[in-house]
């Protein structure tokens, strides 16, 4: 193979899961403009998507379209639990420490999968076979063009429900100011409940639509996960634009870092880009330039 | 602190500490337990040090385990692929950790928020998985085997007990350095830019150094504490050093309570423990470890030892109440009497002072600065008479607060210069500015709300005084006289503000108008050439505006120039000695007050114009 054929292999390959990391960078947005928080729960909304499909697909045997519309709506359910359980009765509105009740229920959580579902590896068939088309000698897999089809949905989705509802201003307003926007009338509980359940869609989407060309276990959503968060930092936190020119960057240059340098280290590729990106740009790509304020 | 009654109270909580740890392993003999308990020890190294970073200064750093593993590895090849001996291998490790540290954390310690957080994680994601990867040189994902024990001449440190008080003395070590370095000058620096990192630079906190050098220093802990761990296991593997570790240490910090010694070395205790404790739970254990977090955080989210020390303070404050009322009272009466002193000495300056002189303390010539489209200064010149009080005035919008910015050092002027006491200030950053002898008030009140209010005043002087990182952690000769030093001018300081009654109250309790003066004193103490009051009574009633109408004269009568910008024009009026007047940022009248109040130009500005 030429040089160019390998590119296009790599660029096929990166778009793929650049729009799995788009979906989980999304996730994170969502929550972070309605709280202003780091959601690490995000993580494990991911596997909890894959876990539920296995469940409706394997073990109850429902045909594929409805074991992928139970198993998102099981996780929307699971978001917005997170959100009454353990962040609505918080008594302390401090970043820090919801952020670190997000991370004490992504323990909580993926100790509950591993009693569930256990800890071996568990593999999900693809939604339409395995026999890869061949496009400007690109080899593509079904499922990868299932995930570029889905992710474009999902995209113009949120867009839809966002342009055409106060939604996301009433969401911004209950970040930025919750007492203001609650007198302005602005349920800001019923908020971020909102958005805990979007960003559990989100996740279960993106792990869904990834089990069948990765394998599934009970921490599949980690590395997943937290590549999400770094395209969502990549691209500016919150901004959910950045966040989809995020995902898709960062999946495009690890695998071509993959291909081209090494890869063993196509992770220490992928992050030290970012990291140099955060040091020229210390709010992201697309982020807005936090002006010091005097 | 300085009386020996408060000495004790320093030292007690110490002593008790060192109790403890010399009857632990007489009392518990148990292999198994000796070596939690070691593990505890080696964590508390590496959480105190991390505390410093994330509970003290604020910056949240999710890439200790890193540094930890780091010290580690570092130390474990030097000994074994090296053949170096332990203890100058330990301190190679050391050395290059830091640097690494150093190296990492100028870029990333510019970064806020969840960027500082995801730059952090990435270091820590980086090193594990080269770790993993470079298997050559480390062992890869089954480990790196074979490290020697430490030894001190014929003495082998082979077992749990003999590691034991050789880490042990490790932790209680980071803990003394520690307690030394949050009660001082450097870390009342380090508290203040965590609540305000403009503010703790306009009284003279270097705030970009001092995070990169806190940093650094937990690193420094976290390498020490990572190399006496593979001398003790002798086995190491990367999966000790991951990003789950790193995430736990933070817990750690949290779960006992932030910005707390104490409550970093309950939280490490505990949580190492716990999971040791939930083994009975078999599979269920990260069920309970997680939901036993998540409850803390919702519940206790102070901490378990702040909300502790709090309940406890609250409860002997009460019954204070009843018994000691007349020990405080007699306290603060002896404070009043220094300062009464102190105020006569102003007082007898006044003469001295009461005139402008002709020098100028601050000149500004050509200042132009432009934000995006809107020209926000253009071609402004002005000067500041030495001992004057000169005002800034001009309509919402006109360019005060920016060329107040300006004159600070938080922004820099795109053409023009600044001349502070004789000297071109170009390039100087706010922290310098106040070395220099110019500090200043927000026009959006910025107290330091994590502090008491003798300690907010205390750090006004952090730009007078020069106890760095080594000598605070150390109590070096000289510390001691200048923290007495400046707690004596902060009482002043506070009398002659009339807030030396709640010199013990947390600032955060105050009102408004309190705060406004906290803000006020906390410029002064630390005697400058020239304060930027920025509208010091915007929002206060009439009577609050008259008391600092009279504080800033008084001011002016201790020899300080004062640039004021306000809206309250019979306060500006009243005491100023000259008036610029600035609309859309340029200089359009500049005069003595009578002068400006008949000046068209100022009134078409202000009022619109008649023609």
């Amino acid at each position: 193979m030429s040089i160019g054929d390998q590119l296009a292999q790599f660029v096929v390959s990166g778009l793929t899961t650049g729009s799995i990391y788009a979906l989980i960078a999304l996730g994170f947005c969502i929550i972070h403009n309605a709280t202003g928080i780091v959601n690490f729960t995000q993580v494990d909304f991911v596997t909890l998507g894959g876990m539920m499909m296995y469940t409706f697909l394997m073990g109850l045997g429902l045909p594929m379209p409805v074991s992928f519309v139970l198993g998102v709506l099981a996780v929307t359910g699971i978001g917005g639990l997170v959100q009454r359980l353990a962040i609505q009765p918080a008594r302390s509105r401090a970043i820090i420490i919801l952020i670190f009740i997000t991370i004490g229920v992504s323990i909580l959580t993926r100790g509950v999968i591993k009693i569930i579902w256990g800890k071996n590896q568990m593999a999900l068939p693809s939604f339409t076979g395995d026999t890869p088309l061949v496009v400007w000698n690109a080899a593509i897999l079904p499922q990868s063009l299932w995930i570029f089809v889905i992710t474009v949905i999902v995209v113009a989705l949120l867009q839809f429900f966002f342009n055409r509802t106060r939604v996301v201003k009433a969401m911004r307003a209950a970040s930025f100011n919750p007492r203001a926007a609650a007198l302005m009338g602005v349920n800001v509980n019923r908020m971020i409940l909102l958005s805990f359940a979007l960003s559990g869609a989100l996740g279960a989407v993106a792990g869904i639509i990834i089990v069948p060309i990765t394998t599934l276990n009970y921490d599949i959503g980690v590395m997943l996960g937290l590549k999400g968060f770094a395209a969502a930092v990549l691209g500016g936190y919150g901004n959910s634009v950045g966040a989809i020119m995020g995902g898709l960057l960062l999946g495009l240059l690890e695998s071509i870092g993959a291909g081209v340098i090494s890869s063993t280290y196509k992770d220490v590729i992928a992050f030290a880009i970012l990291l140099s990106v955060l040091f020229m740009k210390p709010s992201g790509l697309l982020g807005y330039g936090e002006k010091e304020r005097v | 602190m300085s009386g020996g009654h408060c000495k004790i109270k320093h030292y007690l909580p110490l002593a008790a500490l060192a109790a403890c740890i010399l009857v632990f392993p007489v009392l518990i003999t148990n292999p198994y337990y000796l070596n939690v308990a070691n593990i505890i020890g080696l964590n508390t190294m590496v959480v105190v040090g991390l505390n410093l970073v994330v509970g003290y200064a604020g910056q949240i750093s999710l890439g200790h385990a890193a540094f930890y593993g780091l010290g580690a590895y570092l130390s474990g090849i030097l000994a074994v692929t090296y053949n170096m001996p332990p203890w100058p291998a330990m301190l190679i490790a050391l050395l290059a950790t830091c640097l690494i540290a150093l190296i990492i954390g100028i870029p990333t310690l510019k970064l806020h928020g969840h960027y500082l957080v995801m730059a952090t994680l990435g270091f820590n994601l980086i090193v594990n998985i080269i770790l993993i990867q470079w298997d050559k040189v480390t062992g890869g994902p089954s480990g790196f085997p074979g490290i020697p024990n430490l030894q001190v001449g014929p003495w082998m440190f082979d077992s749990d007990q003999k590691m034991y008080f050789l880490i042990w003395s490790g932790a209680f070590i980071s803990i003394l350095l520690s307690l030394n370095l949050v009660d001082s000058r450097v870390g009342r620096g380090l508290r203040a830019l965590h609540s305000s990192e403009v503010a703790a630079a306009s009284v003279g906190v270097p705030t970009e150094k001092y995070k990169v050098k806190v940093f650094v220093l937990s690193a420094l802990f976290a390498s020490v504490a990572g190399s006496l761990y593979a001398h003790y296991l002798t086995f190491i593997s990367p999966k000790t050093f991951d990003i789950f570790f790193s995430v736990e240490l933070v817990t750690m910090v949290i779960v006992g309570g932030m910005g707390s010694v104490w409550g970093a070395l309950f939280g490490t205790i505990f949580l190492t423990s716990l999971p040791n404790m939930l083994h009975l739970f078999d599979e269920y254990k990260d069920v309970f470890y997680g939901l036993i977090l998540v409850l803390i955080l919702i519940f206790v989210p102070e901490g378990l030892v702040v909300a502790a020390r709090k309940r406890w303070l609250r409860m002997s404050r009460h019954a204070d109440k009843f018994s000691s009322g007349q020990i405080t009272d007699s306290r603060s009466r002896e404070h009043y009497a220094t300062a009464s002193r102190a105020a006569d000495l102003g007082a007898k300056g006044l003469t001295a002072f009461s005139h402008p002189s002709a020098n100028e303390i601050l000149k500004v010539e050509g200042a132009s600065i432009r934000f995006g489209g809107i020209m926000a200064l253009s071609q402004v010149s002005f000067d500041v008479a030495e001992g004057s009080i000169t005002s800034l005035i001009g309509p919402n919008g006109a360019g005060k607060t920016t060329m107040i910015n300006v004159v600070s050092g938080n922004y820099q002027v795109q053409a023009g210069t600044v001349i502070f006491d004789g000297r071109e200030v170009k390039g100087k950053r706010p922290y310098e500015m106040a070395a220099l002898g110019m500090t200043r008030t927000f026009q959006n009140v910025q107290i330091f709300e994590n502090m008491t209010v003798l300690e907010n005043i205390m750090v006004g002087a952090h730009a007078q005084t020069g106890s760095e990182f080594i000598a605070c952690l150390f109590r070096l000769p000289g510390f001691r006289q200048e923290g007495a030093a400046i707690e004596q001018q902060a009482w002043e300081t506070l009398s002659f503000f009339g807030l030396d009654e709640k010199a013990d109250w947390p600032a955060s309790s105050l009102s408004f108008g309190e705060q406004k003066r906290v803000e006020m004193a906390r410029g002064l103490v630390a005697k400058p050439r020239l304060i930027l009051l920025d509208e010091p009574v915007a929002g206060l009633n009439i009577a609050e505006t008259a008391e600092i109408a009279q504080l800033i004269k008084e001011i002016r009568s201790t020899g300080v120039s004062v640039l004021l910008v306000e809206h309250d024009m019979n306060l500006v009026m009243g005491i100023s000695d000259r008036v610029v007047v600035l609309n859309y940022g340029s200089k359009i009248a500049e005069g003595c007050p009578e002068e400006i109040q008949r000046d068209e130009s100022v009134l078409s500005a202000y009022l619109g114009s008649v023609a």
